[in-house]
This record gives structure tokens, C-alpha cells and sequence, in this order.
């Protein structure tokens, strides 16, 4: 079994609801986005184009942000889901020098998102902000995965644009749109054969 | 031991007035995560950023906890109230106090004014001011930007408050300034799902905008336009389809509109002497008829007839006449957009719609004209915006694509109720010379009929324009001078407002201010102080909405429900956590307000009227209610004693199926709506008769039956050195000035490349030696200025400016909001010139120029 994403380009509007359901979901805190949306223009007026791409930790197959750590902090997960113990890990960032994705964020000094007016109830309760000194990022929301639910961006997605599932289940959702739509990896010549694919906008 | 207590509580979304359906988790008392509910229709279990991100809202630590008074009594932008922390019973006493006394003297002296963030809370403020007997209310900007014409014209044609193609069926829609299933606004979660849908199956989405972004973004074409030009497109797409392609709808022309009606040398229509109905040429017997004869099959929409001695032709033949003036090549030169492409467009459009073909749903067969076009905002946004907006809707007239399958439909025009208890039940009927009446709307007064202009007696002077919601005299430079005119018998002796900022959300900030000053005692509702606090003398700490309740958080369904066939779903409202602080929701205090006033027996009144409560539920004049009690008989007087306040808080929504008869109803109510506005005749003359006797100027261009282009302020400017047109645009991730407070959406808007900065043309930036990222000044023809940061793109129109939302706020006490983005509207004059003399409608496009 092999979790992956397909995220339709076609449907996704850019209105944001990944990014801030995932900030929701994980109470990550200022400056840490496990999901988030880039706008990408491209052509010259008037033939120009607008393309809303979501991105997150592509969950590759080969991920070299785990080849890269030192302490075995960065892993791979049930599913092939990579992740980061926040036990072992020791800030070194050499996974982030190697992930070309720009998945992963360095922890430095969380912050409350309202600063020095303290954290708000929901920061408190949530535990938000984290382990100061470590590396963050996306991990397919796996204990929703193990609890029967979809990811948190998934199951929001007010397009409908995300769809999660067993890559290697020829059957399954994601493989059928990968199949029929043409789904492709991001940057695919370099090697890492992301588990997350885009169909075409 | 404590035990853990962990619940997820049904409720809506007040981030913006779309009002989604949503579910609060809360654990232990703490609200932990909002995700959308998927029992009901509008969300269908998504939110977009706003919604999920309001859990930030609701704990910001710069909300408002006590009633506040201020010690300073010198007002200005910028002057510190000196807040002084009052209890709520010295804080009402002053308040009633002020009130009894206006009440007594001259209740018009209140001035109500809200915020059109959360619409859905307005009803308790609208029973409170026909309770209390002033007809001063007003959205804070809301009407002037967005809606006194778009709204207007989807009332007129489609009993809605705003419409989408309907995206199941529809094949080809082009959107004027419009981002329906984009990310904002009305319906926006469902709509995000039915257009990704319609693009799956792939319906071509032509967007007419000045930017491309959102809907033009998603686009098949982007088409882009001069801003404020849309009626010059429209009107010219129309020539093509009528007089060079010869496409009409005939059939849906003849039963549906006034379009056989036939019209005289005065361009009014010729009236059958006995009845006074209008008359349509019958070609069965060769003779004129009343619309209405029973006998006649065959209208007339051509040819030059005789009725006793008066030369007329049908409505339609005069529009065919004249819309031969706006060629694409007439157009080309207004909007830029080259005549082929606008002969391409009406070609593709015209055809698509497919006049003549039906389709069979639920047994019934249907009209299937799937092609639609749709205006919003950009469209509507400016001094011309009645004939922009009439122009693009004449477009789905002539092709019969109105709320019939496939084409445009307004936001559920017709609801046969639930099946239990027939409630809520509207339907459009056929009012005056046969058009149409909607069954329900949203504002004070109708789209039809037009009532009588008079000489105004309201703050806002809406005698005068009886097409128009709200004037900007509210809060204009001329507002004084305006009401001099007319002899205004009072001036606004107190305010009460709900949650508005009106410094930033009506125009410039220091023209707002002046009319702030002006009024000696200004009570507010407030999450947070903002700029308008600065001029309010008491704050009162509202509860947000996941601290309240209502019971009627998407009703009217006009409004806010989605459109097409699926479910019909009723949420409601209700406290996910406990209200923080001494906070106390508004309408709760309204209602104290008014029992203290002794008006209790006319609020109740008008709660009775307003909510149609029925049989047992209505209340007794002489009795107090709290809001909750009135939301738990709203409940059961619309679907039975079993399912009150405390069923619906249980289960949050309560949804059945809607029927085909209700989402396509065109075909099944006998109404007409107008593709002449022969109103326009009369209403022009009266309206125009009472300004000129008041020394207004008046231009009767505007109240003409036909619909043309007219020049927005802008284009008319003739210094060569204002060279671009500035507008601002609805971002997905802010809602007005509301939001930017939000650090969530803030972070992400800081990300963003084009929600905080001003869009300029690559190539007209570089030619001025403009650099991405440069901070410069935007300043308009007034000498007002705004600074921000330029974001070079190739999505824009060489000649626009483009800003995201309402922001730059400046007030300390919103220390997230503050400094970020641009605060367009400060470039914006408020004044009659810079509004329509049919609707009062603010233009809100400006010329601008760029200083380093």
C-alpha cells in the first residue's frame, strides 16, 4: 500500500481551504504551512494564465529529505507517509537543504499567532507551536488516515479538487484519475516519484 | 475527576454573509476546530479558508469584553476616545435615556446602520427600527458597492437576490465582473462545488473582468475589459444576436416578458381604454388585445401597427431599433475588447443557448437554454450600474435562458416549504401591466413595483429613487447640502451600529468622519474597536457568532441557498462556546433596549410581521421575549411544535428535497418581466420634475426605457496624467475591512501576491520605470492618496489598478490588521455626483496615477 494525493487543478479554485484547514486540523504555528497555495502566472497579457497550485510534502518514494537526516528523525511511515519524530530530531535542517520541495519548516522560535498578547485558548488547548528547535511538516494527517478519514485539506475541500487514497490499488480513486486524466508528479525528472500527482488545469 | 467533554455543535459561518453550514468542535469547553456540516445543502460539509479560520475570530484578544464609554469628547480620525470600562446597566441607561428622547421628538432622528458581513443577523435591527418608527437604516456602503443595481436587476428578472448558471445543465456562461463559484460570497462553498463540477463536464466559463484572477483565472477565456464598460459589451453582443444573427427566443419572449407589448410615439405603452392593460398585437385576429386575453395565441414582436390612430410597434422591435447603435466596432473603442471577439462571444452564446430545445426532468418536459450570462460587482460597482447590469440580463432574455434548465437562475426564487407543514412557502407573482413580483427579497421596499418618487424624508433621500436601496448621502461630502434641498425636517441625533467600520467601507475616510461628527451620540456593536469606534461614544461587547444564536441564519433563501435542484436545508445558529466576558449578543440587548423603551408591543409587532409567525407562536403584544424565545417560535411556526430551538440545536439543520416545479419555475408561473422598461417613462419625468424643483442636476439619460452606455466619472476625466483606472476586488480571503483581523487569513493574505498590494500591468509598469515590490502612492484626481506596494503581473488590464478588498487599516486595537494592504476606498468621493441619479449606486472605479 502506498498513500497518495491527486489534486485536480481543473477544480481547485484557490480559495485557500487547505491551507487554513490544515492550519486548523494542526494548530501549526506562525510561518509553518504543511499545506499551502502558490499562484503561478504564466504567458503575457492577454494569453495569460493563472494557475492556483496547492502544494505539500509530496510523500515521495524516494525522499531525500530522509536520506539526509543524520538521526533517523525523518522516516518513513505505514503507506510510505514520511514524517518527522520531534524526539529525535535535532534541528540540523540538512532535510530541508535536501527536500526540493520546500515542504519542511524549521521550527525556530513558535510564536502565539496574536505574539505577545499570549496564546489564544484554542493554541493552549491544541498544544500549538510545538517542539521549538525541530523540523515540521505534513504527514497526510495519518491518525485521521488510521481513524478512517480522509486528510484534513481532503475533507474540506470545497472544490472537491483532492482525492486521497492507495496509489498502488489500481481500483482506487486517486490511480483511476491518475490513469484517465494524466496525472503527473511535480518535478518528476528529479527522481523522487512523489506519491502526490496533479491532473491538469 | 473531570471528564473530557468533547462535542461537535451544528451552527453557521458568519465570516461572510454566505453563511455556510458548519460544526464547532469543542472539547472542554474550548472551541478546537470548525469544519463545514454535511447534513446541509449550503457548504455540503466544505468551508473555504474564512470558515474554518474563525476559531481566531472568535479568540482574539483585542475583542471587546466590557461596555466601554468614552471621557474624550473631542471626535476625529485618529483621536483617542479614552475608553472608560461601564457596566451593561449604566451603559443602557444612557442609552435608553438618549433614545426616549429622540423616540418622543422625532424617532426618524435614530440612524441605524449595520454591516453586511453578517447580513443573516440584520432581523432583530430591522423589527427594532419599525418598532421604534425610523426608516434610517443602512448597510454601511453596502448597496452603493455592491448591490443597488446587480441586486435590482436579479430581482426584477428572477425574484433573487444575485444568480448562477445553473451549473448542472449550462454549457456556456459568461460572467461580468461576477466570481459566482469562486471562492466569495454569496453561496460560495456550494457554488466552489457545482462550478468544479460544471468545469469537469466542461462547461466554457467566459469571464469579463478586468483581472484574471478567480473566476477569470478558472476561465476558459478571459476577456479582458476597461473597467466600467460591461453595458458597451453587452449591448453590442446583443446587436449581433438580434440584428446580425436574427436569434430570438420567440416563444419565451411572447409569454414571459413584455416583449409584444406595444409601445407608442411617447415610448409608453398603448393602453386599452377600458382596462388600462396594456395592449400586444394578436396575429390570429389582426387586432390589438390586452396581454392578458385569454383568446390570444400568437404575439406579436415585429412590425409597425395602428391602434386607434396611434402608431406603435412592440417592445421588442424597439429594442431591435435600438440596440442597431451599438455595433462591436462602437464597442471596441469603449471597452477595448476587439469588435470580433464580441461578435465571436454573442455568436457562441446565441448559439449554445439552443432556443427551442427542451429537455425532460421528472416527467416534465422543459425548456433547455444552457447558456447564461451572469453580472456581479464588477459590473454593478459603478455610477452606470442599472443599464450595465440590464444590458447583460437582456442578454439571457432574448435567448429565453432564465431560470429555465441550463441557463440563469436566481438563488431560489420559489419554495413550496416542507412537505410536513407547506412553510416556508413564496412564489413571484404577476403584479402590475402583468410583471413580475417577487415573493420574497431581501431590502426594504421591492424591485416592482416602482413606487411613486417623492420628495424624500429619509436621511438616505430613497423617495426620490425608487430603484436604488441605499444613497450615499448617509455618509456624503454633500450630505448637508442634499438635505437642505429638501428640507430635511431632522438631522441623526443617535446612531446605533451593528459591527460596521463605515470610516472604510463607504469611500474616503475623512468625508465619512465629518458626517460622524456631526451626530451628538453613537452607540456601537463591536467584536473588536475599530476606526469607527474612534467617533462612537458608547461600545457595547457583542457576542461573535459562535457565541450566538439565530434562527434563521439563510433565510431569506434569496440570499444565501443554493441554487438548482438538490436539497433545500435550514440550519440554524447557536453558541458553540459560551459568550466570553460580559459579552451578550446583540440582538439580545435590542430587544432589552426596546422593552426598557416601552416599544415592546411594536416590536413584538413587527417580529410577528417579519417572521410570519404563525397561529400560537405569534407573540403578545404585551409580553417581553427574549431573542431565543423568538427563534424557538420561529422554528415551530415553520415546521410544528416538535421542531423548535431545541430540535434544531440538537440536529442543526433540518433538509428535504426540493421539487423541479420550485428550481426551474419559469415555465410554470404565469409572469412577465420586462425587456422594455416602460416605467422608466413616467418615473424619469416625476423623479426628475422634484430634483430639478430642488435645484438638483439631473440628467435624464439615466431613466431611459432602453438600456446604453453611460460614462462612469472616470472615463469622462480629461487630465491625460490620471492614466489608469482603479478598482478593488473581492478577495477569497478577506470579507470587507472584517477579517483582516484574523491572523490566519492574515498570514495567508501576506502570502498571497495580490491580496495585499496594488496589480499593475507588467508591461505599463516597466515602460514607466515601475518595479514589482516598489511601495508608491496611488492618487486620485481629488488629491486623495493611499500608499502600497505594486505587484507586477501579466493578469490585468493595461489600463487597471487593481486592489484586494478593504484593507489598510490604521486603528491601534486591531494590531493584526494594521498597516496591511491597501485602503482603496479612501480614494473614493462620496458625493451625488460620483453616484446615479436612478439608483444612487457609488462609483466605485477612480482614476488614478502612480507616484514613486
Amino acid at each position: 500500500m502506498r498513500y497518495g494525493m491527486v489534486i485536480d487543478l481543473k477544480r481547485c479554485v484557490g480559495c485557500y481551504g487547505c491551507q487554513l484547514s490544515c492550519k486548523a486540523e494542526h494548530a501549526t504555528p506562525p510561518g509553518v504551512f504543511y499545506a499551502r497555495v502558490v499562484k503561478r502566472e504564466s504567458g503575457t497579457f492577454p494569453n495569460t494564465r493563472l494557475v492556483f497550485l496547492p502544494l505539500l510534502c509530496f510523500h515521495c518514494a524516494n525522499p531525500p529529505c530522509v536520506d539526509a537526516c543524520p538521526t533517523g528523525a525523518s522516516h518513513v511511515r505505514t503507506g510510505g507517509v514520511v514524517d518527522v519524530d520531534h524526539d529525535v530530531c535535532v534541528g540540523c535542517r540538512a532535510c530541508m537543504q535536501a527536500c526540493p520541495y520546500g515542504a519542511r519548516y524549521y521550527n525556530r522560535d513558535p510564536r502565539p499567532y496574536f505574539g505577545d498578547q499570549g496564546p489564544t485558548p484554542y493554541e493552549t488547548a491544541r498544544g500549538s507551536g510545538g517542539k521549538r528547535g525541530v523540523v515540521m511538516k505534513c504527514n497526510f494527517c495519518l491518525d485521521r488516515v488510521q481513524a478512517g478519514l480522509d486528510p484534513a485539506c481532503v475533507a474540506n475541500c470545497p472544490a472537491h479538487a483532492r482525492t486521497f487514497g492507495d496509489l498502488d490499488d489500481p481500483d482506487s480513486e486517486v490511480a483511476r484519475l491518475i490513469r484517465l486524466r494524466g496525472g503527473t508528479q511535480l518535478e518528476a525528472g528529479l527522481g523522487t516519484d512523489p506519491s502526490v500527482y496533479y491532473l491538469p488545469p | 475527576m473531570t471528564v473530557a467533554t468533547d462535542r461537535w455543535i451544528p451552527s453557521a459561518c458568519s465570516a461572510c454573509y454566505g453563511t455556510c453550514s458548519i460544526r464547532g468542535h469543542v472539547v472542554d469547553g474550548v472551541l478546537v476546530k470548525i469544519e463545514g456540516n454535511p447534513d446541509s445543502a449550503i457548504g455540503r460539509g466544505r468551508l473555504c479558508g474564512k470558515g474554518v479560520s474563525g476559531i481566531m475570530t472568535l479568540y482574539d484578544p483585542n475583542r471587546v469584553n466590557a461596555p466601554l464609554r468614552r471621557t474624550n469628547p473631542v471626535k476625529g480620525i485618529g483621536v483617542d476616545p479614552g475608553w472608560k470600562e461601564i457596566s451593561w446597566d449604566e451603559a443602557l441607561d444612557e442609552i435608553v435615556e438618549r433614545l426616549r428622547k429622540v423616540h418622543a421628538e422625532d424617532p426618524r432622528r435614530l440612524f441605524l446602520q449595520r454591516t453586511t458581513t453578517n447580513t443573516s443577523g440584520r432581523a432583530p435591527f430591522f423589527v427594532f427600527a419599525a418598532a421604534f418608527g425610523t426608516p434610517n437604516v443602512w448597510a454601511a456602503g453596502g448597496g452603493l458597492h455592491c448591490g443597488n443595481g446587480a441586486h435590482l436587476i436579479s430581482g426584477l428578472y428572477h425574484a433573487s437576490w444575485s444568480l448562477v448558471p445553473d451549473f448542472k445543465y449550462c454549457r456556456y456562461a459568461i460572467y461580468f465582473g461576477a466570481s459566482k463559484g469562486h471562492g466569495a460570497g454569496h453561496v460560495s462553498c456550494t457554488n466552489m462545488q457545482d462550478a468544479a463540477d460544471a468545469r469537469a463536464r466542461d462547461m466554457r466559463l467566459v469571464v469579463v473582468d478586468p483581472m484574471c484572477n478567480f473566476a477569470s483565472a478558472k476561465a476558459s477565456e478571459w476577456v479582458p475589459i476597461r473597467p466600467g464598460t460591461d453595458a458597451a459589451m453587452a449591448l453590442a453582443m446583443l446587436d449581433v444576436i438580434v440584428n446580425e444573427l436574427g436569434i430570438w427566443d420567440a416563444e419565451y419572449l411572447a409569454a414571459k416578458t413584455n416583449a409584444p407589448y406595444l409601445i407608442g410615439p411617447d415610448g409608453c405603452y398603448v393602453r386599452d381604454p377600458a382596462s388600462g392593460k396594456p395592449l400586444v398585437w394578436d396575429l390570429g385576429r389582426s387586432r390589438a388585445v390586452p396581454y392578458d386575453d385569454p383568446e390570444a395565441k400568437d404575439l406579436a414582436l415585429e412590425g409597425d401597427r395602428d391602434v386607434g390612430g396611434i402608431a406603435c410597434r412592440p417592445a421588442f422591435a424597439c429594442l431591435r431599433r435600438h440596440l442597431r447603435q451599438f455595433t462591436p466596432d462602437w464597442a471596441e473603442s469603449i471597452t477595448t475588447v476587439s469588435a470580433a471577439t464580441i461578435r465571436r462571444i454573442a455568436t457562441e452564446f446565441a448559439t449554445e443557448a439552443r432556443v427551442g430545445s427542451t429537455i425532460v426532468l421528472d416527467g416534465k418536459r422543459l425548456p433547455y437554454r444552457p447558456a447564461a450570462a451572469i453580472f456581479f460587482r464588477g459590473a454593478q460597482g459603478h455610477k452606470n450600474s442599472v443599464y450595465n447590469c440590464y444590458a447583460i440580463e437582456l442578454l439571457n432574455q432574448v435567448v429565453g435562458a432564465a431560470d429555465v434548465v441550463g441557463g440563469a437562475l436566481g438563488f431560489s426564487p420559489v419554495s413550496y416549504g416542507h412537505p410536513d407543514t407547506g412553510h416556508p412557502w413564496y412564489e413571484p407573482t404577476a403584479g402590475p401591466d402583468g410583471l413580475m413580483v417577487t415573493g420574497s427579497w431581501v431590502a426594504r421596499h421591492l424591485p416592482y413595483p416602482i413606487s411613486e418618487p417623492k420628495v424624500p424624508t429619509t436621511m438616505s433621500l430613497s423617495e426620490l429613487f425608487p430603484l436604488g436601496m441605499f444613497g450615499p448621502s448617509m455618509a456624503s461630502r454633500d450630505q448637508e447640502d442634499l438635505w437642505r434641498r429638501f428640507d430635511l425636517p431632522y438631522r441623526p441625533e443617535v446612531m446605533i451600529n451593528y459591527g460596521a467600520n463605515s470610516l472604510m467601507s463607504v469611500g474616503n475616510s475623512a468625508t465619512v468622519a465629518e458626517t460622524l461628527e456631526r451626530i451628538p451620540f453613537i452607540v456601537s456593536f463591536d467584536l473588536t474597536l475599530t476606526e469607527f469606534s474612534e467617533f462612537a461614544d458608547i461600545v457595547l461587547p457583542d457576542t461573535s457568532y459562535l457565541e450566538s444564536v439565530d434562527s434563521r441564519p439563510d433565510f431569506p433563501f434569496i440570499f444565501n441557498h443554493p441554487a438548482g435542484l438538490g436539497n433545500w436545508s435550514w440550519p440554524i445558529k447557536q453558541p458553540v462556546v459560551a459568550a466570553g466576558g460580559q459579552r451578550r449578543p446583540s440582538a439580545e440587548v435590542l430587544f432589552e433596549i426596546a422593552y426598557r423603551l416601552g416599544i415592546g408591543d411594536g416590536l413584538n409587532a413587527a417580529m410577528n410581521a417579519h417572521l410570519k409567525l404563525q397561529g400560537e407562536q405569534r407573540l403578545d403584544f404585551d409580553r417581553t421575549y427574549t431573542h431565543a424565545d423568538v427563534c424557538d417560535r420561529e422554528l415551530k411556526s415553520l415546521f410544528g411544535p416538535e421542531r423548535g430551538l431545541d430540535w434544531f440545536k440538537e440536529h442543526g439543520v433540518l433538509s428535504w428535497p426540493k421539487r423541479v416545479e420550485e428550481v426551474y419555475w419559469r415555465a410554470f408561473l404565469d409572469v412577465r418581466v420586462p425587456v422594455y422598461w416602460e416605467f422608466m417613462v413616467p418615473l424619469g419625468e416625476k423623479a426628475g420634475a422634484i430634483a430639478r424643483a430642488h435645484g438638483l442636476h439631473w440628467d435624464d439619460a439615466y431613466y431611459e426605457p432602453m438600456p446604453r452606455w453611460m460614462p462612469c466619472p472616470s472615463h469622462d476625466l480629461r487630465d491625460a496624467s490620471y492614466d489608469f483606472y482603479g478598482f478593488y476586488f473581492r478577495d477569497t480571503l478577506h470579507t470587507n475591512s472584517f477579517t483582516n483581523e484574523n491572523p490566519w487569513l492574515d498570514e495567508a493574505a501576506r502570502m498571497d501576491a495580490f491580496s495585499y498590494t496594488i496589480a499593475v500591468n507588467a508591461t505599463t509598469a516597466k515602460a514607466k520605470g515601475l518595479a514589482d515590490g516598489q511601495l508608491v502612492w496611488l492618487e486620485s484626481p481629488a488629491g486623495r492618496r493611499v500608499r502600497g506596494r505594486l505587484h507586477l503581473t501579466e493578469a490585468i488590464h493595461p489600463e487597471g489598478l487593481g486592489v484586494g478588498g478593504c484593507a489598510g487599516h490604521w486603528a491601534s486595537t486591531l494590531p493584526v490588521a494594521r498597516g496591511k494592504g491597501v485602503f482603496f476606498n479612501e480614494l473614493l468621493e462620496v458625493d451625488f455626483d460620483h453616484s446615479s441619479p436612478v439608483n444612487q449606486n457609488l462609483d466605485t472605479c477612480v482614476k488614478l496615477r502612480i507616484v514613486p
